[in-house]
């Protein structure tokens, strides 16, 4: 009896340590992504902010507390207002373009065979390049003068248009290479997603003669719907730091038309060496993205 | 196979320290662009070609033959990223030794104390101030001291398809060609051209990137006799009637269809070779580049010449810049090192003409004298740009004034707005950056 009693104490204890052990081991484990996830984004998040906190500057010595001053500065800065509407305005261009092109995509090329491997690999291709190809393919076909499209148009008797020089086109171009070069993450996610919807489900819809529109509506889609708030997420967050291409193609312009507020906190910053007030668009820029994705979030979590 | 990568980074990692240390390594940051795989090897100066082959051949030269036991090490950057990455170098420590850089650029440097003053090294070490041309020795001083080592003035002219001017009946009795003396001759003349030969008369960069439209507007506003920032520094003077008559000119130019808006840099230079434009508007540094294709015989440009940029207005004057050649403050550096760093720009300036062959114009008066100078093709038809090169007025942060300027005046032809317009707010932009500037 008593060295019953005793055996199941000695089992309780090993649980309680085992798992004590689980814990540590889970911590262990979990420590070198904590330590980066730290010293990379959780410090320079708050040092970023301490920086808008000051007049501070890159080169040199020169550092001033101001308090909230540069945060009053860029309320009255015209340039600002102007990038953040360039921003959204690329986002909203880019969001929902990306997010069909990528799902259209992954619909048609998901299917077993070596022809549907090659044309995946082939969309996915455009993504492992890096900005500055992307945008000297890109500058190769949009160029208004030596263009392959103004040629194209030149070869069939139409005036070419200058797709980067003119205010109407230039944003518009930028989406296109930014949607040749990005669809290919976003097609993959949505590949993943769409294998994993059961396939009984569908040949129960072929066995009651459901038409493909419906069965995409009804089971396809829904099936998905986790995948497409996640890629819709990450689509926002990553539009709206787009930089290269605007850099590299149309340096911002015709007449800041395609300035992007990430180009605006990288000329503030190492152009001008005002990194105080850089810091500060950055932490508005980051609030702006942590608040649209939130809502995001919480609209996909709602409808569940 | 993980583990026979890791073995070889290992063994190339222990070559890489074993290798010889010189007495003292130099660490030379530069743009210009890399051409190691052309001239890694070459120390015969006069064997290469162009800014960037002339630089890798004198660095090649200097390691080659200095008694000092010095290696100067070359790291090249991309000419779009070189003043970000060198400003990021103050920061991250890995200041370099000798740095080139913009005579625009120097202003934020100097008022930091980012610079090692070199007028008493450079002096000791035998260059003589005395030798420099006024403009190049006003680029590099500031009150008595100089922060920097003049290497050439860099300015705007005028290149031109002698064949297209002839069809257009713009040539005189000499065979030279007739440039217009007014704003209005310009225009006169470009519908001419245009009549004759059917082809672009101004070939200039145009998209939103153009500095080129920078230059050739503060050019027309100097030759006015008018400056573009105020003698104090702290207002620009852009939104004047010098600055509206200049701006009205360049506006007229794309309207009356004279140059080609949808020309990139370096679309308008390949048109200009293809022989479908009669004059580009470009730097010095094409002079070396064009004339080799011209004669080359490959390109449709046949017969090429160069001009002063033409006056317009009355005073003479073209935009222009210079190359300098800086020690960037480091406490850390050791005197082996910095002495190295000054004999360097010593051999540097001995071999200036060698320079000056890639079109830009010297700084020493020794070597504008000489023979061999003279001797270079072209050089007698812009010799005048030494004597009418004007530079941007000495403020801070000139390159975010530049980016305001191109992004104003390109958005005439760009976005249709009027000269009046684009003044305004370039005004207003350049104001606001010259408050901000202590």
């Amino acid at each position: 009896m008593t060295s019953a009693r005793t055996s199941v104490a000695a089992a309780e204890m090993n649980t309680h340590t085992g798992s004590r052990r689980d814990w540590i081991v889970a911590y262990l484990f979990l420590l070198p992504f904590l330590a980066v996830y730290l010293v990379f984004l959780v410090y320079p998040l708050f040092s970023g902010f301490w920086i808008s906190l000051h007049d501070w500057e890159l080169v040199g010595n020169f550092r001033e507390y101001i308090g909230f001053q540069n945060y009053r500065d860029l309320w009255a800065d015209v340039l600002f207002w102007k990038t953040i509407r360039n921003t959204a305005l690329f986002a909203s261009i880019t969001v929902p373009c990306m997010t069909a092109l990528a799902l259209a995509l992954a619909l048609a090329v998901r299917r077993p065979g070596r022809l549907y491997a090659v044309l995946r690999g082939v969309f996915f291709a455009s993504s492992v390049f890096s900005v500055s190809v992307v945008t000297l393919v890109w500058r190769m076909v949009l160029d208004g003068d030596r263009g392959l499209l103004a040629n194209l148009f030149r070869s069939v008797g139409i005036r070419p248009i200058g797709f980067l020089g003119e205010p109407f086109w230039a944003m518009p171009s930028l989406a296109v290479a930014t949607l040749w070069w990005g669809v290919g993450l976003p097609m993959a996610l949505f590949i993943a997603a769409l294998n994993q919807i059961p396939q009984d489900i569908y040949e129960a819809a072929e066995l009651d003669f459901a038409s493909r529109w419906k069965v995409l509506r009804r089971i396809t889609l829904p099936g998905i719907k986790r995948t497409f708030v996640l890629v819709l997420v990450l689509q926002i967050v990553l539009q709206f730091q787009m930089f290269g291409q605007a850099q590299l193609m149309t340096k911002g312009g015709p007449a800041d038309q395609t300035r992007t507020i990430v180009q605006y906190i990288y000329d503030t910053g190492f152009r001008d060496w005002q990194i105080g007030y850089a810091s500060a668009m950055a932490v508005v820029l980051f609030v702006l993205m942590f608040s649209i994705s939130m809502v995001q979030l919480w609209l996909g979590s709602k409808e569940d | 196979m993980r583990k026979l990568t890791l073995a070889s980074l290992l063994s190339a990692t222990m070559l890489v320290s074993a290798a010889p240390t010189h007495a003292a390594d130099v660490k030379l940051f530069r743009f210009f662009g890399d051409c190691a795989g052309d001239y890694g090897s070459v120390t015969d100066v006069s064997k290469a070609n162009g800014e960037c082959g002339i630089i890798q051949a004198l660095t090649n030269k200097f390691n080659a033959e200095n008694k000092i036991g010095a290696k100067v090490v070359t790291q090249t950057v991309d000419w779009n990223a070189y003043y970000d990455l060198l400003s990021a170098t103050y920061t991250t420590g890995n200041i370099p030794d000798v740095a080139i850089m913009h005579r625009s650029i120097l202003p934020n440097f100097v008022k930091r104390d980012l610079l090692t003053p070199l007028k008493g090294p450079l002096t000791k070490a035998g260059v003589d101030f005395a030798d420099y041309v006024p403009a190049a020795a006003d680029a590099v001083t500031v009150g008595d001291e100089a922060y920097a080592m003049p290497f050439d003035i860099h300015a705007l002219l005028v290149h031109v398809n002698v064949d297209l001017m002839k069809k257009a009946g713009l040539v005189d009795a000499a065979g030279d060609p007739i440039l217009p003396k007014s704003a209005a001759e310009l225009i006169e003349q470009g519908k001419k051209f245009k009549e004759a030969t059917g082809k672009t008369y101004i070939g200039m960069e145009s998209d939103s990137k153009a500095a080129m439209t920078v230059r050739v507007f503060n050019s027309l506003v100097w030759q006015q006799g008018s400056d573009l920032i105020a003698p104090d520094g702290k207002k620009a003077t852009l939104d004047t009637e010098a600055g509206s008559k200049a701006a009205s000119l360049v506006d007229e130019m794309y309207k009356a269809g004279l140059v080609n808006k949808e020309q990139d840099y370096a679309g308008s230079e390949q048109a200009f070779l293809n022989g479908d434009t009669g004059l580009l508007f470009n730097g010095t540094w094409g002079v070396d580049n064009y004339d080799s294709q011209a004669k080359g015989g490959k390109a449709g440009l046949k017969s090429y010449k160069v001009a002063n940029f033409p006056n317009l207005f009355g005073t003479p004057a073209a935009w222009s810049d210079s190359h300098l050649w800086t020690v960037p403050a480091n406490p850390e550096r050791k005197p082996e090192v910095e002495e190295a760093a000054v004999a360097f720009l010593k051999f540097l300036n001995d071999n200036n003409f060698q320079w000056a062959r890639t079109g830009h114009l010297s700084v020493r008066k020794s070597v504008i004298a000489s023979e061999e100078f003279k001797k270079l093709p072209h050089r007698s038809e812009y010799a005048e740009t030494a004597t009418i090169a004007h530079a941007f007025p000495a403020v801070q942060n000139q390159r975010a004034i530049q980016d305001v300027m191109i992004t104003e005046l390109t958005s005439m032809w760009l976005a249709g707005r009027t000269p009046g317009e684009a003044l305004t707010s370039e005004q207003q932009r350049v104001d606001q950056i010259l408050r901000r500037n202590r």
